[in-house]
């Protein structure tokens, strides 16, 4: 019953995601080229065939599953599609394409990952992820882009091993922090005020800090290093109940984080561009002025679709796509978003709080994290709250490794909610 | 674990409350700010995808027109004039914001007026074009004349018609093109704007004429003079001031001399013929006072910023404390110490005497038509202030009439078939080189004046009161003649 009433919901939710990226898909596309789009019936087509597949799949593969994630991400997703075709017709082919892939990812995630316990491994997993996270430093493989060596290319194909490396680390660390948490939750050893578990079983956490800073350092990606510690911190901290990780946790990236301000001059430049981007708002402010006069301009209703000039900020299809989207559809437009990613860490962390097992609870809390604290971070550089740090918008920027990425997380939380409510639905029918 | 998974979840809530608050921050509270600061391109380009009206001169040459263009921004702004009119149209660059009338005028330039966009709205279905073409009340010939009698010197021309405030003709040397300013290219536009050293204080970009501030020298004396005589305390017939070579105000032991260390004094319109130093200290310090001299100048509009349709204009400066420093006001009485005038300022000053004490607002904006013909703004004739009466006015006319008749403007001025009225001043920069003034007004005898002028030459050699009238008259006279000329052909 649960099962068919979750997936009626999912599916009604996902028609009216598609009317509504239709309509504003039509709408730009008006505003850009004061026509009707020849392509909107074959493109809401094509939208719509992808997602009653990847509605299909769940129907057939997890049919338990929350009802409200895929729509959401589709909503995202399309509105994505729609500002990224309408400030590039190019990247517009090729983010269909990641579309298809991503959803593809989906799938298989769900065809292959059949129990959740199938990846209670911490070790393999976490050799795997950092050995994704550090790939990008390997000569010959690794890329530097826009001064960020997050990027590996493999002939003709590049992309940020960095987005998988994330849920990779967030599967591999619950599957230790389950293992370890009678230990990490009794304290024996003091420093000061503070008492710590023994240092050997605070061990992986010290890597995960120095990793992160590994990433902050060589990478010089900020913002996936501010991730990968967030998410840590968060899941060792549910694991453990202690909130001295917590304290440990943020001093030690304040640490690192004030160490690299010392030391790097784009870090300096970053914070200093946050303190006050006025000081050069011809050059080094330039993209966070531009992308506050995008939002400004936009007031609270937006200029509508298409007829406002995000064309003006560098990286609108990307990193500041956020302030495209608020420019067109205004405070009213960019509240949608926001709510639906509250909407989306509410679903994950319901999944989280219903599931009976540790592993998968835990799990769904970190991954529910990465999602979240992801779309916080940039849109919080793009809006001035935090220092600009490159991180894709989840589902909405332009890119093809985050997009796939994240539909396996999605399909990763659908499998955990499927997963749960069978177990109550065989608990209550027993 | 479920309790720190809910605390999570109200911290991930208390993240997006945070941006929630960040987006009504910048799109409410802060939008109208941010929407209209000076590096935000994003209101003048918006309209450079379509079609923007011209802006031409009151005697039909274009200044400003939009052109097809292959790229993004479908349409190029284009001077044809060069720099003759860059400090009227401004400039229309794309990674900033427009300036001068291209600023002032952007909305009817571009059909965004409440009223042009309720006639294309009632145009749903009829293709006509809703931008408003300005034109000014600039004439191209004037300016022109004004541009070649300045040549290579430092300085500015202001022309107004007396009547109705008008800027007949407004040119500062060196004056910029826009045309490179307003490239699509953002590197050349770059590189044309930094050349021009937007950061110095003399660079082309700003307006000399009503963005920079000069001591006005004897100029000023009309200021004084004004006061005097609308105070009651001065007449034609008194007080004679005495014949002099210098004065020594109270408070102090240094004297203020007359030019060259000549004698001078007498009543009002011989002093002012010759212009006296010692006698206009005189009057400022003993007959008029501190009070009189600051609400007299007040009154002619120094320390506030006058009204004119371009932006960026700056306010002329008249010192108001000279309880305890009579001898500052003693200098501040003949255009010295802290007194200082951008030439629209002193231009104003003639044009009020000249109008019968009312000073009209200053502008450049004739009217604005769409692109039926139908006129969509009209020329801002409006009074700015009246710091004279009309007695006081004709007095100082009188005054200013003796100046060119037989003072230190004879020879100079004079045109022949009109009347000329005039005040010249050179006001010593140190270095021994001096800013060179006239101001003038004109018209057929017997009648109301029609024109005035002010016209200043910036550091140039000599300090004798004779430079202003040497150097700065002639350009006055020439531009004079051909504004009452009127426009060939």
């Amino acid at each position: 019953m649960i099962g068919a009433h979750r997936r009626t919901t999912e599916l009604g939710l996902i028609v009216l995601a598609v009317i509504v990226v239709g309509a504003a898909y039509t709408l730009a596309s008006l505003g850009t080229e004061a026509s009707i789009p020849a392509n909107v019936v074959p493109f809401l087509l094509v939208i719509f065939g992808l997602l009653i597949g990847a509605h299909i799949a769940v129907r057939k593969l997890a049919p338990l599953a929350d009802g409200i994630l895929l729509p959401l991400a589709a909503l995202l997703n399309g509105l994505g599609y729609v500002w990224i075709a309408r400030l590039d017709k190019d990247l517009a082919a090729l983010q269909a394409t990641w579309t298809a892939l991503g959803i593809l990812g989906f799938v298989l995630t769900l065809l292959f990952v059949r129990r959740m316990r199938d990846l209670d491994t911490p070790y393999t997993l976490m050799v795997v992820g950092v050995g994704l996270l550090l790939l990008p430093l390997v000569p010959g493989v690794g890329r530097t882009i826009n001064g960020a060596r997050i990027w590996v290319a493999l002939g003709p194909v590049s992309f940020q091993p960095g987005e998988f490396a994330k849920i990779a680390l967030a599967i591999s660390f619950a599957a230790y922090l389950v293992r370890k948490r009678e230990v990490l939750s009794m304290a024996t050893f003091k420093i000061g005020p503070f008492a710590f578990p023994e240092p050997r079983d605070l061990g992986p956490v010290m890597l995960a800090w120095g990793f992160s800073l590994l990433v902050m350092f060589f990478e010089k990606d900020l913002g996936s290093s501010l991730l990968f510690f967030a998410l840590f911190i968060t899941m060792v901290w549910i694991a453990t109940q202690r909130a001295t990780y917590l304290v440990l946790g943020t001093i030690l990236f304040s640490a690192g984080a004030f160490f690299a301000w010392r030391t790097f001059d784009h870090v300096q430049t970053r914070v200093t561009i946050w303190l006050n981007p006025w000081d050069d708002p011809a050059d080094k402010g330039f993209q966070v002025i531009q992308g506050w006069f995008s939002l400004a301009a936009g007031g609270v209703t937006g200029k509508g679709p298409g007829l406002g000039q995000p064309g003006l900020i560098p990286a609108a299809d990307t990193d500041f796509i956020f302030a495209a989207i608020g420019e067109e559809l205004g405070l009213l437009g960019g509240s949608l978003i926001l709510v639906a990613f509250v909407l989306m860490v509410g679903a994950g962390l319901r999944i989280a709080l219903t599931t009976d097992r540790e592993f998968d609870k835990l799990l769904a809390a970190g991954l529910t994290t990465l999602l979240g604290i992801q779309a916080f971070i940039i849109i919080g550089g793009v809006t001035r709250l935090l220092p600009l740090t490159g991180v894709t918008l989840p589902f909405i920027s332009y890119g093809g490794s985050s997009l796939v990425a994240n539909y396996v997380l999605l399909a990763l939380l659908l499998r955990i909610s499927d997963d749960s409510t069978r177990r109550i639905n065989e608990g209550a029918a027993a | 674990m479920n309790k720190r998974i809910r605390r999570l979840g109200i911290f991930l809530l208390a993240c997006y409350i945070a941006l929630f608050a960040m987006l009504n921050y910048i799109q409410v509270l802060e939008a109208d700010s941010l929407n209209n600061n000076e590096f935000n391109a994003r209101g003048t380009l918006e309209t450079l995808r379509q079609p923007r009206g011209t802006i031409e001169t009151a005697d039909g040459v274009v200044v400003a027109r939009s052109v097809p263009s292959n790229d993004r921004f479908e349409f190029q702004r284009e001077y044809p004039e060069g720099d003759l009119f860059g400090h009227i149209t401004g400039f229309f660059p794309i990674n900033g914001r427009a300036t001068g009338v291209e600023r002032e005028y952007n909305e009817q330039l571009a059909g965004q007026t409440f009223e042009q966009e309720l006639r294309s709205f009632a145009d749903l279905f009829v293709d006509r074009e809703r931008t408003g073409n300005v034109t000014l009340t600039l004439r191209d010939d004037v300016q022109r004349v004004a541009r070649d009698q300045l040549g290579q010197r430092r300085g500015s021309v202001v022309v107004l018609d007396v009547d109705t405030g008008g800027i007949v003709a407004m040119w500062s040397y060196p004056s910029y093109d826009p045309n490179p300013l307003s490239s699509h290219d953002g590197e050349e536009a770059r590189a044309a704007f930094n050349f021009l050293d937007p950061a110095s204080g003399t660079s082309p970009l700003r307006a000399s004429s009503y963005q920079n501030v000069f001591f006005p020298g004897s100029t000023f004396k009309i200021v004084t003079g004004s006061t005097g005589v609308q105070s009651g305390l001065v007449t034609p017939e008194e007080p004679s001031y005495p014949v002099e070579s210098s004065y020594t105000p109270p408070q102090t032991t240094r004297p203020l001399s007359n030019f060259g260390g000549s004698s001078c004094g007498g009543t009002l319109f011989a002093i002012t013929a010759v212009s006296c130093n010692t006698a206009f200290a005189r009057m400022g310090v003993e007959t008029l006072g501190p009070d009189r001299m600051v609400d007299g100048a007040a009154a002619f509009g120094f320390n506030q910023v006058p009204p004119i349709d371009l932006p960026g204009a700056v306010e002329s400066r008249f010192p108001v404390d000279f309880a305890d420093n009579l001898p500052a006001l003693a200098q501040a009485s003949i255009g010295q110490n802290d007194v200082s005038s951008t030439p629209l300022q002193m231009a104003l000053v003639a044009a009020a005497v000249a109008n019968d004490g009312v000073m009209m607002a200053p502008h450049v904006m004739k009217e604005i038509r769409d692109g039926e013909g139908a006129v969509v703004d009209d020329e801002p004739i409006d009074a700015w202030k009246q710091p004279i009466s009309p007695e006081t006015a004709a007095t100082m006319r009188q005054a200013m009439l003796g100046v060119v008749a037989d003072g230190t403007l004879s020879g100079a001025a004079q045109i022949p078939g009109f009347e000329v009225g005039g005040k010249s001043g050179t006001a010593q920069t140190g270095n021994n080189t001096s800013h060179t003034w006239v101001i003038e007004f004109v018209g057929p005898p017997g009648q109301k004046p029609e024109y005035a002028i002010a016209v200043i030459v910036e550091n140039q050699p000599g300090v004798s009161e004779n430079t202003g009238g040497r150097v700065a008259a002639p350009i006055a006279r020439a531009v004079l003649e051909q504004a009452l000329q009127g426009p060939a052909g």
